[in-house]
């Protein structure tokens, strides 16, 4: 019977450890719904001028970056990651490809 | 070790091996070729230690040994040999060649310093097509750098991916793909092989209809006939090629592959020596046929060649080298071109086959 006891009071432990858990899970879960409302609620108070505003301050950063990188393989400069910097030879198809791309 | 063979055992021994032996200075006995006389027969090698080639030779053997000669001697001795019964002894390093009435005495390195030329005992075996495999090769190594400061361009990237086996090179300016079937095959392979290794390869294999090839990750043993050709791989990654491989094109050319040749050829003897050193060709692409229209102070070519065209008219300029390059290895009568404007690679493949294309990126005016 001693055995027996033993036995249960290890079950019963292992359980208490495993609800411990899923309290704390619990717990998590609720932060979580709590941050995703909290963000939902910011993302509706940026009007859509500020969002075109954000985009298409990107896009110009971005074209920005695109036209000196473009120059400068003009200019005779690898623009790809292999060579980045070095002086180019003719032409590169790396480089090529890299400002081809979209 | 003695030896009893022809001159035509020696000349083949040593022209198999020769361009293994190393061109630079550093370690004298890598300037030697290896002799090793064994049951089996007479193995003939050198190596750089990037590359080393064997081939074993069926003489008769009445002693066993081995002996390093230098290798440029003993080729000029061997190809001067007359084409009687030839009798090799050794004494120490050197030999003794014994041939009509004379004999000539070359003194030889330490056999015991001469670098082996390891196996690979757990590497996997691959069998390869040969005859494919050696098409494979000619399409691609052309297009290889041979100077650069990065070594993976020098060499060919080989992906063997079950049943589907891939070349590619590329020297940056333009790139070669070529890719076939490897029937039944279940291993997989990925490694860049020197252009010079390739090369090799492709001058050794005759109608051999399938070699072998044993793998690691750092070497390669190919096998065929009598011979081993062993080879270290280019250490680095092979840039990601397929990004630059366009998928579209706003002009497709089917042109004849002799013609074009030709006309390129005669163009390029106008611009080949000038003082830009760029060797460069203009193809005016207009109404179903490609104008070129070129001077230099040597003279003025002008040449009409009538071509199927669908889709936009478009001028570009293109190192005559390269088109050149490319069209000598395309089989098919005609080859099509694929273009998006002066700025795009453009693509050049055999008509009616999809295994091979070439890329060539135009010159930018
Ligand atoms: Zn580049």
């Amino acid at each position: 019977m001693g055995q027996l006891y033993q036995a249960i009071s290890e079950v019963e432990e292992n359980l208490s450890k495993l609800l411990e858990e899923v309290r704390s899970l619990r717990q998590y879960v609720e932060y979580l719904e709590e941050e995703n409302i909290k963000l939902k609620r910011q993302l509706c108070a940026v009007s859509e001028a500020d969002t075109a505003r954000v985009q298409k301050n990107a896009a110009r950063i971005q074209k920005e970056a695109h036209e000196n990188l473009e120059k400068l393989y003009q200019e005779g400069f690898h623009v790809c990651h292999i060579y980045f910097g070095e002086p180019l030879e003719g032409s590169c198809l790396f480089c090529n490809a890299f400002l081809r791309k979209d | 070790m003695i030896i009893l063979c022809t001159k035509e055992d020696l000349l083949s021994g040593v022209n198999t091996v020769q361009r293994a032996v190393s061109t630079k200075s550093t370690l004298p006995i890598l300037q030697g070729i290896k002799l090793s006389a064994t049951k089996e027969g007479l193995w003939f090698e050198a190596t750089d230690l990037e590359l080393g080639i064997r081939i074993l030779l069926p003489v008769n053997i009445q002693e066993e040994g081995e002996v390093v000669l230098p290798a440029r001697l003993f080729a000029e001795v061997v190809r001067r040999l007359p084409d009687s019964s030839i009798r090799i002894e050794s004494s120490g390093h050197n030999i003794n060649i014994f041939y009509n009435d004379s004999h000539f005495e070359l003194n030889g390195y330490d056999p015991e310093e001469y670098p082996e030329m390891a196996d690979i005992p757990s590497g996997d075996v691959i069998e390869l097509p040969g005859p494919t495999f050696k098409n494979m090769i000619k399409q691609t190594v052309f297009a290889c750098a041979v100077e650069e400061t990065r070594p993976v361009f020098t060499g060919l990237l080989l992906q063997i991916e079950k049943e589907k086996i891939s070349l590619v090179s590329t020297d940056t300016h333009r790139l070669a793909y070529s890719k076939s079937l490897l029937n039944g095959n279940e291993k997989e392979f990925s490694g860049i092989i020197p252009s010079k290794t390739m090369q090799e390869i492709y001058r050794l294999v005759g109608d051999e209809e399938f070699l072998n090839i044993k793998v690691s990750k750092s070497r390669v043993i190919f096998n065929f006939n009598n011979i081993q050709v062993l080879t270290r791989l280019i250490e680095g990654q092979f840039p990601n090629y397929k990004q630059v491989i366009p998928q579209t094109c706003n002009t497709k050319l089917l042109i004849n592959t002799r013609k074009l040749l030709d006309t390129v050829e005669r163009a390029s003897l106008l611009s080949r020596d000038n003082y830009l050193k760029t060797n460069t060709v203009r193809f005016n692409i207009e109404n179903s046929s490609i104008n070129i229209n070129q001077y230099s102070e040597l003279g003025k070519i002008s040449e009409q060649l009538e071509i199927e065209q669908e889709g936009e008219d478009v001028a570009i300029s293109f190192n005559a080298k390269y088109i050149i390059d490319l069209l000598k290895i395309i089989e098919t009568d005609k080859v099509i071109l694929e273009t998006s404007g002066p700025y795009s690679p453009c693509v050049f493949r055999p008509e009616n086959n999809e295994d091979y294309l070439c890329l060539v990126l135009p010159l930018r005016n």
